[in-house]
């Protein structure tokens, strides 16, 4: 039976999530808060084809930076309108997404890992150097944007709740769609793919749909980092950052919204404080994936809601 | 009669190297009936059914379905044809609570998920889609366990609930693989009533070692061995054959019935 406090929690989520960015707001500043919404965002997209459809990818960043040049391109030279900007980094995350993901989502496993990686890294490069008359190469490049309306998108207070809107609407979306047929079936595929097409499902285009939903996700992400620092560099895709996301899906627990959020918040926690205090803060992260492998497979989340009655839908990876 | 042949194989044959698993299988049957392959181990019937479903590529051959030549198709357009299948190990989806594998068995030919959006964005959980799977949470006796993960089942309880995955799919003809095979004589009774009651909706095949079990349900019996069909017909008779009984109990003279 569905215990009491998870469908309380699905009723009033976004209320949840959003009262608890803003206490984060006020805990490490709202400046710092963004960063950490446009993470959380990244993190559920790359939870969608990780934590549920099952595929471990190393090269997300590429539709994280596809979206964030194509967003800083737009803007320097379409329109300065921020929604319209970001909303071209969105169409160019899923684009690529789309013309790449029928190779892509054929492979499983290391297949799939190492393919991603290869053309993140072809991505990388040709954003570092192949396109760097339009990318501004290691300098990176600059997007000015202009005023929405009476909005000005220069103001960080601004900014902060934008992302949080957004991130409350990728939340809400997210949600339908691993809650409704869909979802489970990018489970099945994860479980057994072979065994839903016995079901009738033609696996291959939802995986796909997944893959381009993801990639959409995350080139949103990439988006509003623009908007957030008003600048680019090679850096928002360099395929060494995918260990981030990985690392924050693993803190979570794979296969969970909620997980991802939580994951996403820890991860830029530690990232952002411990540097404070140690100097190899990474060694710290290097401990922590041992204790989360070894005692913790479901992560934070999978743990905290271990005892809550409802069967955990899956354990981490 | 040749009318009503819903289900047939031509020449149908399967080599992995240079083992021939299934060779020039000429199989068909007709609407409404229900037959049974037995054979011994090894003798090529699960690799059989793995052809008719199109886990993979007959080497040779064809098949037939519904009048339609459906070799090359995928998997999963045959299920949406109506040819569905069990598994000789049972395959179910461990991760899933019961409902949703059930849910999930019940959406895909069903036309009210036909719309992508509803599929996509609709919850799992309305109260259509419990509607449909009601019945069969019933039927298959997990109507407690509904909200179990799969994984805390028992086997014969996976069974009851791959049959009813299997039935969720509207099938028209239903291939069952050893739908006895690691069950309890209790579970057993419990499948063969479901089996029984099947007999008049819809085509069945099944697989099965336990020849005994077999002779009340299915009305023609096919032997395979060693990748060949090698007798066929009433299963009385078939039981008598001296090739059959040669192969499944060695030569020693055995009574005829089992």
């Amino acid at each position: 039976m569905k215990s009491i406090n998870t469908t309380t929690l699905k009723k009033f989520d976004l209320l949840f999530i959003a009262i608890a960015f803003v206490m984060l707001g006020y805990l490490v500043t709202f400046q710092r808060t963004t960063d950490f919404i446009i993470f959380c965002i990244f993190v559920v997209s790359y939870d969608l084809i990780y934590g549920y459809m099952g595929r471990l990818s190393f090269g997300h960043m590429l539709y994280l930076g596809t979206g964030a040049y194509a967003t800083a391109l737009f803007c320097d030279h379409v329109s300065s309108n921020p929604l319209l900007a970001i909303l071209a980094g969105v169409v160019c995350s899923a684009l690529l997404g789309a013309v790449l993901g029928p190779i892509v989502t054929r492979t499983t496993g290391a297949c799939f890992a190492l393919i991603n990686l290869a053309f993140n890294q072809v991505g990388y490069f040709l954003v570092l150097i192949g396109f760097s008359s339009y990318t501004g190469g290691e300098d990176g490049m600059s997007a000015f944007f202009g005023n929405l309306g009476p909005i000005n998108f220069n103001n960080k207070m601004t900014v902060y709740v934008f992302c949080l809107t957004i991130m409350l609407f990728v939340v809400y979306f997210v949600r339908r769609l691993t809650s409704s047929p869909f979802g489970i079936l990018l489970l099945t595929i994860k479980e057994n793919e072979s065994r839903s097409q016995f079901l009738g499902y033609n696996t291959v285009i939802y995986k796909l749909i997944a893959f381009i939903i993801s990639t959409g996700i995350a080139g949103l992400a990439g988006g509003l980092s623009i908007l957030n620092y008003t600048y680019v560099t090679p850096s928002f895709i360099d395929p060494t950052r995918n260990v981030e996301v990985i690392f924050a899906s693993l803190i979570g627990g794979a296969g969970s919204l909620y997980g991802a959020l939580a994951g996403g918040i820890t991860y830029m926690m530690i990232s952002n404080y411990l540097p404070n205090y140690i100097q190899r803060w990474e060694m710290f992260l290097g401990i922590m994936l041992l204790i989360l492998v070894f005692w913790f497979r479901a992560g934070v989340w999978g743990y905290l809601t271990r005892f809550s009655g409802k069967p955990g839908k899956e354990m981490g990876s | 009669m040749a009318s009503s042949v819903i289900l047939e194989t031509k020449g149908l044959s399967k080599s992995f190297g240079d083992f021939t698993a299934v060779e020039m299988v000429d199989y068909s049957i007709c609407e409404g009936e229900s037959a049974g392959i037995i054979g011994p181990n090894g003798a090529g019937k699960s690799t059989f059914f793995n052809l008719l479903t199109g886990m993979f590529p007959p080497s040779k051959g064809m098949i037939r379905f519904m009048g339609s030549d459906i070799t090359d198709q995928a998997s999963f357009k045959r299920v949406s044809l109506g040819l569905v299948r069990t598994f000789q190990l049972v395959s179910v989806f461990n991760s899933l609570t019961v409902l949703d594998n059930l849910v999930l068995a019940a959406v895909p030919f069903n036309s009210q998920f036909t719309r992508m959006s509803r599929f996509m964005l609709g919850s799992a959980h309305r109260d259509e889609v419990l509607s449909l799977c009601e019945e069969s949470l019933i039927r298959a006796g997990l109507e407690q366990k509904r909200w179990s993960l799969t994984s805390e089942l028992s086997y014969g309880e996976k069974r009851m609930l791959e049959i009813a995955m299997a039935l969720l799919l509207n099938p028209k003809v239903l291939l069952l693989d050893e739908p006895l095979a690691g069950l309890s004589e209790f579970e057993i009774s419990d499948v063969l009533s479901i089996i029984n009651s099947l007999r008049e909706q819809l085509t069945l095949v099944i697989i099965e070692h336990k020849i005994s079990r077999l002779v009340g349900i299915v009305e023609r019996l096919s032997v395979m061995h060693q990748g060949q069909i090698i007798a066929e017909g009433l299963p009385d008779q078939v039981l008598c054959d001296p090739t059959v009984r040669r192969v499944y109990w060695g030569a020693d003279d055995q009574a005829c019935e089992t």
